[in-house]
């Protein structure tokens, strides 16, 4: 994307100053996008981004600056402004690159490129007509579809020079079922590291109908009742309570700065016992998969939590730095814009031994999470909130009425604790994760899980 | 090559190669930001960058295209794309290139002194927050301390004959604290924006931000039930970010508001008047034009709890048989227009927060909520959201509250106000704009806590 002569130059300027590293980001990414309502396109847009980041390390201080002007005159400008935010004594200046080996974990069988438009939206109209023909109380549908071919390129003064393209794909579903006084939606939005062979592998049609199906449940459903309970929470996007209510907390970004509840607890037990966590950038063609993270360091599988015990943290190499840690390949960033920082990749908790019947069937009372909707954390005190998008009461071991309205409140501490089940029917689900380094592709997953209590925030 | 000649090149090839109309929107951002930690810069961040769409009307249908480079390669890619993406738009409805409003406002939202701060000035502030949080309280950590500067341009040039400029800088300055006692963890935030160094006095941010975390330490949940709630400015302002598309023409035509056919009908309670006002001096989403390059004004939304209007862009307000309201707006230069709020606001009344909270009596006082982007629903306006305060008794303070949840809806909500406060506060602008309210006493809403 650069000439390395250029490349060179440019380090060898940002190191003027005497810092301790030196790095370029190199980025261009081309993305289509297309959105449906109704079963009409509505809108349809392309583009291309092309830009640089240049980070400095003085001691534990980062110096960030990015730009979009790639004339090399630019470059080595933008280079020496932010050499010149401080100074430093570094000696380092090593500009022997070596590219690391990797593997591929994401080959690509149909590039987006190859694919027509059209194709994509008689992909997409089928998939609305499918909303639609579930129930004729859906009365509206509204689609997303999204290809992105990103390519990178890591340069740095510690001799690496690394190169990956992600090539991502992702289909959004909303269907919306009226009353005459009410709204409720139903939404999947499944997407993978993989060119248009995804759609291959999903069919999304049925996806569509069982957006319909929440739909219309919830549009028929009760107001769930406000008190603490017992919670099962569903395989696939019910993985998003780790995320939030720990993985956020084990991301080196909160625990270098001491801002994380899980902070010098490594070794310790932070989690009931039946716990196991990962975090795997490696998974074949997963929405959170990469070759390299976005400092060239190679992705892999971190061991979070085992049976309990605290095992490690998500680590980027500044961060890093600061708690005398290597990195564990986790740093990421949505684009050039972004100095990269610890983030999760692919996060679950591992399956465990119990049946997910016998779970439903040993709970007396409870709530029962079918799909969850998103949330939020604050590492440092571990406060979440959850919504469920699709919810249903237990009663004497059997699911009963479905109920509508819920958040989930608590602190990810006492939660993980709280987990009393894990259960055997491991399924990831998709999403974008919201952070300082920007939105990035994240899977979420796990078993179907019971926490012993919760409090469960309704309307009823 | 420079934005006029790249302008003039890809306008002209626009038009050779079949599109009727066509218009290219620029952007270009340059932000300065400082982080800061323990008395040192821990991250430094500075960027100048562009961007450009280009729109045009082929086939009778809007295409559209984005880039960054302003080079021959990106007229070609940006002529293919829009073509491409034309060719498969089905709304009936028709996007236009809009010819010009008779008359623009004057708007300075520009501040040459910004410019001339050096960043050693920039990070020095920066360490003020820092200390002004750190001084006045033991228990008192950052979470994070960050002050920002940015200036941005927005150009529109179309086939039309409309050339459009406009340049705004400002300031934006946070500071995020931990405060600790006897294991319990609070945190507390505080933001200020303005274009006007002058006016800033980064202590006091800092000193407010940690003063925030410590109200809270101590806090435990409450019973859960029906309780007669206060929701501090910035909180109301929050809710009505989550809502504010309700109030859009185009949700209304496509069914996605429940306002649909309420024109003109009591929506709220008659101490409600909502406001969005794009003039309003000082405020982040005040512009002279929007990015369809129509002229920006002040709309009445709801008076005295009447629905009174809309807001429109072209297309919906074509649709409607009405004129455009100023509001298409695109988030960036890598998005569709489409409808956003300026400054939204609901109208401040006469009485002071104390008053209110006499007033109240006993109840609660909501300082925090979180979980927007998921624990509501802009459709149906159910929301219940993880939230944090003060329980009151005799108009006093008693005790900070934690672990509950609100929950209500959005359309019964407007209708159960039954005080504005006079305390009208601005949050940082989001994906419907920049939202505004004073504090508001809400008759009932729904707690689960313990």
């Amino acid at each position: 994307m650069l000439k390395r002569s250029v490349i060179e130059n440019i380090l060898t300027a940002a190191l003027e100053q005497g810092a301790d590293f030196g790095e370029i980001y190199i980025e261009q990414t081309e993305k289509n996008t297309i959105s449906m309502v109704n079963s009409k396109v509505e809108t349809a847009l392309s583009g291309k981004d092309k830009g640089v980041g240049i980070r400095l390390f003085y001691a534990n201080q980062a110096i960030y600056v990015y730009t979009n002007d790639l004339e090399e005159k630019n470059l080595i400008q933008t280079a020496k402004t932010a050499a010149l935010a401080m100074k430093g004594n570094g000696k380092e200046n090593v500009l022997d690159f070596t590219n690391p080996s990797k593997t591929n974990y994401n080959p690509i069988q149909k590039m987006p490129e190859t694919i027509s438009k059209k194709e994509k939206i008689t992909l997409m109209k089928s998939t609305s007509e499918a909303a639609f023909s579930y129930s004729s109380l859906i009365s509206q549908t509204r689609l997303g579809y999204q290809d992105i071919v990103q390519e990178v390129l890591i340069a740095n003064t510690r001799g690496v020079w690394a190169e990956d393209k992600r090539v991502r794909t992702r289909m959004t579903v909303e269907s919306i079922a009226s009353s005459q006084t009410e709204k409720q939606s139903g939404y999947f939005g499944p997407g993978a590291s993989m060119g248009f062979e995804l759609f291959d592998k999903i069919d999304m049609q049925a996806v569509a109908k069982d957006a319909s199906r929440m739909a219309v449940t919830m549009l028929k459903a009760d107001l769930c009742p406000s008190k603490k309970m017992s919670v099962v929470i569903e395989n696939g996007f019910g993985g998003v309570i780790f995320h939030e209510a720990c993985g956020h907390g084990l991301e080196a970004t909160a625990v270098a700065r001491n801002a994380s509840v899980f902070a010098g607890k490594l070794g310790q037990k932070i989690a009931s016992g039946i716990v196991t966590a990962i975090d795997d950038g490696t998974i074949k063609n997963a929405w959170g998969s990469a070759n390299i993270d976005d400092e060239g360091t190679p992705t892999r599988k971190n061991l979070l939590i085992e049976n309990g015990i605290l095992k490690s943290y998500l680590i980027d190499t500044l961060n890093g730095q600061k708690m005398g840690m290597a990195s564990t390949g986790s740093a990421r960033r949505e684009s050039y814009r972004y100095a990269p920082t610890s983030r999760m990749t692919n996060t679950y908790i591992a399956p465990g031994t119990t049946k997910p019947e016998d779970i439903i069937a040993d709970t007396e009372y409870g709530l029962y999470a079918k799909h969850m909707g998103g949330g939020s954390v604050d590492p440092a005190t571990g406060v979440f909130n959850f919504a469920v998008l699709e919810g249903y009461m237990i009663r004497n071991g059997k699911i009963a009425e479905p109920v509508r309205g819920a958040t989930l409140i608590g602190k990810g501490n006492e939660i993980l604790m709280r987990i009393d089940k894990v259960g055997t029917n491991l399924k990831s689900a998709q999403g974008m994760c919201g952070s300082i380094s920007g939105a990035v592709p994240t899977n979420v997953g796990q078993p179907m899980i019971r926490v012993s209590e919760i409090t469960v925030g309704g309307r009823g | 090559m420079q934005r006029e000649a790249f302008q003039k090149e890809l306008l002209q090839r626009a038009l050779k190669e079949g599109f009727t109309d066509c218009e290219i929107y620029y952007e270009a951002t340059k932000t300065f930001e400082v982080l800061v930690l323990e008395g040192e810069i821990s991250q430094y961040e500075t960027s100048s960058q562009i961007g450009i769409c280009f729109r045009g009307v082929y086939q009778n249908k809007m295409g559209y295209a984005y880039a960054t480079a302003l080079e021959e390669d990106t007229v070609n890619y940006c002529l293919h794309q829009a073509k491409e993406n034309a060719k498969i738009i089905e709304e009936a409805e028709k996007e236009m290139i809009f010819e010009g409003s008779s008359f623009y406002p004057e708007m300075d939202n520009y501040n040459p002194a910004l410019e001339k701060l050096s960043p050693k000035e920039k990070m020095a502030a920066a360490k003020a927050m820092e200390q002004g949080a750190l001084q006045e309280y033991d228990q008192v950590s950052i979470d994070y301390c960050v002050l920002r500067t940015m200036e941005k341009t927005i150009a529109i040039a179309n086939s039309k004959g409309l050339s459009l400029f406009h340049r705004k800088n400002g300031i934006a300055a946070s500071v995020s604290t931990i405060a600790q006692q006897n294991g319990d963890v609070k945190t507390g935030s505080e933001d200020w924006r303005s274009n006007d160094w002058s006016a800033f006095s980064p202590k006091e941010i800092g000193r407010r931000a940690g003063q925030k975390a410590v109200s809270h330490l101590g806090a435990y949940s409450l019973e859960s039930g029906e309780y007669k709630v206060l929701l501090e400015n910035h909180v109301a302002a929050e809710l009505l970010a989550v809502f504010a598309g309700v109030f859009y023409g185009e949700n209304v035509q496509k069914g996605f508001s429940l306002l649909k056919g309420k024109l003109k009908e009591k929506i709220a309670s008659s101490k409600v008047t909502l406001k969005d006002d794009g003039l309003l001096e000082k405020a982040t989403g005040s512009v002279p034009f929007d990015s369809e390059g129509v002229a920006v004004r002040n709309k009445v939304l709801i008076e005295n709890g009447r629905l009174e209007s809309f807001l429109y862009n072209l297309k919906s307000a074509a649709k409607d048989h009405t004129t455009s309201t100023g509001n298409g707006f695109k988030g960036s230069y890598k998005d569709t227009v489409k409808t956003r709020c300026t400054n939204l606001y609901i109208q401040p009344g006469g009485k002071t927060p104390r008053t209110l909270m006499a007033q109240l009596g006993e109840g609660l006082l909501i300082t925090d909520i979180t979980g927007l982007h998921a624990g509501a629903n802009a459709i149906s306006g159910d929301f219940s959201l993880s939230a944090e305060g003060f329980w009151i008794e005799r108009g006093q303070i008693v005790r900070s509250v934690e672990q509950i949840t609100i929950g209500g809806n959005f359309y019964t909500m407007l209708k159960s106000i039954e005080e504005v406060g006079n305390d009208l506060k601005f949050i940082a602008p989001g994906a419907n704009g920049t939202m505004g309210a004073p504090m508001l006493m809400i008759k009932r809403l729904s707690v689960a806590g313990i």
